[in-house]
């Protein structure tokens, strides 16, 4: 499974950010080879409009399994990724990223 | 950390007085954000003094290099905004009708239009005349709020709550349902509506409501003029109770709300029967917030 988590630091610890289209970082994890990847989204700060949407095609390329995220995407964004059949969890903002991954793993967080 | 949000849907309900008279009452507590810079006007109530401003740029705008321009017009033809004009033969822009989108730039046959960040306004951060930090921008003539601006309001008003060691961060949200309000949004512990029994009143209310349905939110509505139409009140009442969203109170029409407006004051601050009511709301407000 490769899981995204919206987050604003680079490691495990980080805070799950709530934002979905601003979010500091998307994080990757990849179970089977545990490989841990943390991609910069601070260009989309310079867009003054359609931050969401920018998320929902960043997700689109990079096709993760799950995502994990805080407020979750808009009604836009959402339509958008409905396409994808990827597993979305939602309200994990104020858990670091372990938190909602153990949560994620006792299947404890919220499906969208 | 705990962060409010106030929102109207629709457009002079009292939105920002009701957050002014809840920024008094939190004197102390709270950092105060103005997310509403398209008619930013916390500060009349607030009287910041402004401790930092800096120019805020958003989206860009076309710029034509007079010595590289041929006149051939080209700019001119597909520009979709009129934003380009032949003045004495030289080709020119209006800066306050070029959406920034970059058109003719692509077509210029001799790269003579460059694209520039567009300056849109100030950003201050200050301290209110509650002794508050407050973060706060005022949009330029012609310039639009964006998603990008609440961002940057909200993320220096989150600085300023570590700095100052404040556990509640108080934002006057922007009208609408657009891009600043659901910018507005991320994070949010609590949504507080603020409304007036009127048609567009409920009917801005219920789009608003339906945008914080899909953030999964939770909030609690104020009905500001509340006696003034009955039965939009009471249509009020009834959406709100449909919709799971608690009733933190309902003001009166009265005219010392605008008397205290006018003298730049919160309705907190004189005597009137408004006090006593916006008092218990806020302690419903910290009631939700404490047990949420």
């Amino acid at each position: 499974m490769r899981i995204a988590f919206t987050s604003v630091g680079t490691n495990w610890d980080a805070q799950i950010d709530p934002r979905f289209g601003r979010t500091a970082y998307l994080v990757l994890y990849n179970e089977e080879t545990e490989q841990f990847e943390a991609i910069d989204n601070s260009s989309v700060q310079a867009d003054a409009h359609g931050a969401g949407t920018a998320m929902a095609q960043r997700i689109y390329e990079l096709h993760p399994d799950v995502l994990i995220t805080g407020n979750g995407p808009g009604d836009t964004a959402s339509k958008a990724l409905k396409n994808l059949h990827m597993r979305i969890y939602v309200e994990a903002h104020n858990m670091s990223l372990k938190e909602a991954y153990e949560k994620y793993k006792k299947q404890e967080l919220t499906a969208l | 950390m705990r962060e409010i949000i106030v929102l109207s849907g629709k457009g002079g309900t009292g939105k920002t007085s009701v957050t002014a008279a809840l920024g008094v009452l939190a004197a102390g507590k709270a950092v105060i954000a103005d997310c509403d810079v398209d008619a930013a006007n916390m500060y009349l109530l607030m009287q910041p003094e402004v401790l930092k401003k800096e120019a805020f740029f958003s989206g860009e705008l076309a710029e034509i290099d007079p010595e590289a321009c041929i006149n051939c017009g080209m700019c001119e033809e597909v520009c979709h905004f009129d934003a380009v004009h032949q003045d004495a033969e030289v080709y020119d822009i209006n800066p306050l009708r070029c959406e920034g989108c970059g058109y003719c730039e692509v077509v210029c046959p001799t790269n003579a239009i460059s694209m520039h960040a567009r300056r849109s306004g100030d950003f201050f951060v200050s301290t209110a005349r509650t002794g508050d930090p407050m973060a706060h921008a005022l949009l330029d003539a012609g310039a639009d709020n964006s998603g990008k601006l609440v961002a940057k309001v909200k993320e220096e008003a989150k600085k300023l709550a570590n700095q100052h060691q404040r556990d509640l961060i108080l934002v006057d949200g922007a009208p609408g349902i657009g891009c600043p309000v659901v910018s507005s949004l991320a994070g949010a512990n609590y949504v507080v509506l603020v409304t007036e029994p009127s048609a567009s009143g409920l009917h801005d209310l219920k789009r608003l409501v339906e945008v914080l349905q899909q953030f999964r939110l939770k909030a609690g509505c104020i009905i500001n003029k509340a006696d003034l139409n009955p039965d939009q009140a009471e249509a009020i009442r009834s959406f709100c109770f449909e919709n799971g969203i608690e009733m933190l109170g309902e003001i009166p029409y009265d005219s010392a709300f605008t008397a205290a407006m006018i003298q730049g004051k919160t309705i907190v601050e004189s005597d009137n029967q408004l006090k006593q009511i916006m008092n218990n709301i806020y302690i419903s407000i910290q009631h939700k917030i404490n047990v949420l």
